[in-house]
């Protein structure tokens, strides 16, 4: 095919700009993050007076005062065991709903179907005072319980639509035939089911651990005291802990972020699939 | 008939109803209810019918928190979207290393709001911050300035540090556009339609179902917003960042249960209020396309 000029013109400013856009994006993501890991190996001064470019003698120290003093293993350790337990409750608490909903017919499974899936359209940030007040009714304020609780609570519409989903999949004969071999109820759900919603339950899983590892918002409200300040809240409070010493609390937050970028390297495809089937599906 | 299993039905489903209606139906009819009353959490409600909401909106800072809200919701669905829409369409057509990009795109939605509010604040900082720092190296110091601090720009540089952050929309558009089978563009190809025809007559048709749902979606996490405002601003300064989020969260600190419900109301029904209409609205206008 023959190009007039006009249109290799259009052809070449479509090429050009497609370009220009992606730099954008990439400039727009990536220089905030690789600014943030090189001020953090600054000095404060060179941080005041020489914002731009390499600092003049690498500052390893930032990082060994950003561990010593923010108590990070701590948080760490409160996020991993808050992050593993509510994904481990959610996904049995939705899996098993998700099995009755799924696998059985009975008159109220469309009501109570739609009932728990319209959790989504709720926004959770109106129910502070709610969950402020049932923490303190339950005696659970301030432990990292309740934060496993909530978390588990308040994706369960999120989990059962994926699960259930994965669920409906699954060819009735599987389960005829595990009948009448003799299987139970439950042994439907624990040997044959369960079993085979396995990825729905890695999807599901994702979503629910990342939630819970960047979650901020309820971690503040429902908790008070370092004993179940989870990773984000105590990046909140480095601000008081570093008072003069900026640098070491940029570099305090590149050690928050490095296992989340490390894990994310690795698993980057599982995780943007996980993360994007609700909205996929929906 | 009832299912023989109905026993076991009820022993699955227990868990999952226990939780939700300890921690989604209690707190819908809570917040309703308490919103008619004057209360500190402690000491016996007052029903005063629709004052808390009487008084709100004629309560200067909550009509800019309101105003600020929509404006998160337009600049999400109709910024935010569009740009990731452009950007899926760029990548489903696989330039060199499109895969690179999109997880790159993708990284922000994995690290944590409070790390990168905290690492924004860092480059809108009026001293040592990089964005000032940036101005001046290129001889725009008279554009430098106090970014968060500032009446004028506190909001939008609050807007902006999320909006750019296109990768979760950017994926799920991308996803759609995928499963759009190549023979319609190769035949289109063949028919002489160029890539903007192509575009615009074969990709935004067969992906408007997910645009409407990301537009909907982003909207409603507009009128959610709480994090990023709260680390960054706390509202300030004199209010002009503050949404709905933050003004619910200084009531409760306040002791003003009544009040933070009514505004926890207001956001669930506008909420639902926004969703419901921009569907219709978005539905009829694609029909109209369609048909």
């Amino acid at each position: 095919m023959i190009k007039t000029k006009s249109q290799i013109a259009i052809d070449i400013i479509a090429k050009v700009g497609k370009w220009l856009f992606i730099a954008f994006f990439l400039f727009m993501t990536l220089v905030p993050i690789i600014w943030l890991i090189i001020t953090s190996f600054k000095s404060n001064f060179e941080y005041e007076t020489e914002p731009l470019g390499l600092p003049k003698v690498w500052q390893w120290s930032n990082y060994a005062k950003a561990l010593s003093m923010s108590g990070l293993p701590r948080l760490f350790l409160n996020s991993v065991i808050v992050a593993v337990c509510t994904t481990a409750l959610n996904l049995i608490v939705s899996a098993m709903g998700g099995f009755a909903l799924a696998r059985e017919n009975f008159k109220a499974r469309e009501g109570i179907l739609s009932l728990l899936l319209a959790g989504v359209l709720i926004p959770i940030i109106a129910f502070m005072v709610p969950y402020f007040s049932i923490a303190t009714k339950l005696k659970l304020y301030d432990s990292l319980l309740i934060l496993i609780i909530v978390y588990a609570a308040i994706n369960i519409p999120v989990s059962l639509f994926l699960i259930y989903g994965f669920m409906s999949d699954i060819p009735k004969e599987l389960e005829e035939a595990a009948v009448i071999d003799g299987c139970s109820f439950s042994q439907r759900f624990t040997r044959v089911v369960f079993p085979l919603t396995k990825p729905g339950l890695v999807t599901a899983g994702t979503l629910v651990f990342i939630y819970c590892w960047n979650e901020f918002t309820y971690a503040m409200l429902l908790t008070s005291s370092v004993k179940s300040r989870t990773l984000q809240l105590g990046i909140r409070f480095f601000k008081g802990q570093f008072v003069v010493d900026y640098t070491s609390m940029l570099a305090a937050i590149v050690l928050t972020m490095i296992p989340t970028i490390f894990v994310y390297i690795f698993l980057h495809d599982k995780i943007i699939s996980g993360m994007t089937a609700g909205a996929v599906k929906g | 008939m009832r299912n023989k299993n109905w026993k076991q039905i009820c022993l699955f489903l227990l868990p999952a109803l226990l939780l939700y209606a300890v921690f989604f139906i209690y707190p819908l009819f809570y917040v309703f209810i308490t919103s008619f009353t004057q209360w500190n959490g402690i000491g016996s409600m007052k029903f005063i019918g629709f004052k808390n909401f009487t008084d709100l909106f004629a309560n200067e800072t909550f009509r800019i928190s309101l105003k600020n809200n929509f404006i998160w919701s337009f600049a999400l669905g109709f910024i935010q979207i569009p740009l990731a829409t452009i950007m899926a369409l760029v990548l489903a057509r696989k330039p060199k290393g499109w895969k690179v990009y999109r997880t790159v795109f993708f990284l922000p939605n994995v690290i944590s709001q409070v790390a990168l509010a905290m690492m924004w604040t860092a480059i809108y900082n009026a001293d040592g911050g990089i964005l000032n720092s940036l101005l001046a190296a290129v001889g725009l110091e008279s554009l430098t300035r106090n970014w968060l601090g500032d009446m004028g720009t506190a909001l939008g540089a609050v807007i902006v540090q999320q909006l750019f952050y296109i990768g979760y929309f950017m994926v799920v558009i991308l996803a759609s556009r995928m499963g759009i089978p190549e023979s319609y563009y190769e035949a289109a190809e063949i028919d002489g339609a160029n890539v903007w025809q192509q575009e615009i007559h074969i990709s935004l048709p067969n992906i408007l179902p997910i645009l409407i749902t990301s537009v909907t979606l982003a909207m409603a996490y507009g009128m959610r917003h709480f994090e990023s405002t709260f680390l960054m601003t706390n509202g300030g300064p004199a209010h002009a960042t503050s949404v709905l989020g933050i003004m619910l969260y200084q009531n409760l600190g306040a002791l003003k249960y009544g009040v933070g419900n009514a505004i926890g109301a207001t956001l669930i029904v506008l909420g639902g209020v926004l969703i419901m209409t921009i569907r219709w609205l978005l539905n009829k206008k694609s029909q109209k396309m369609m048909g």
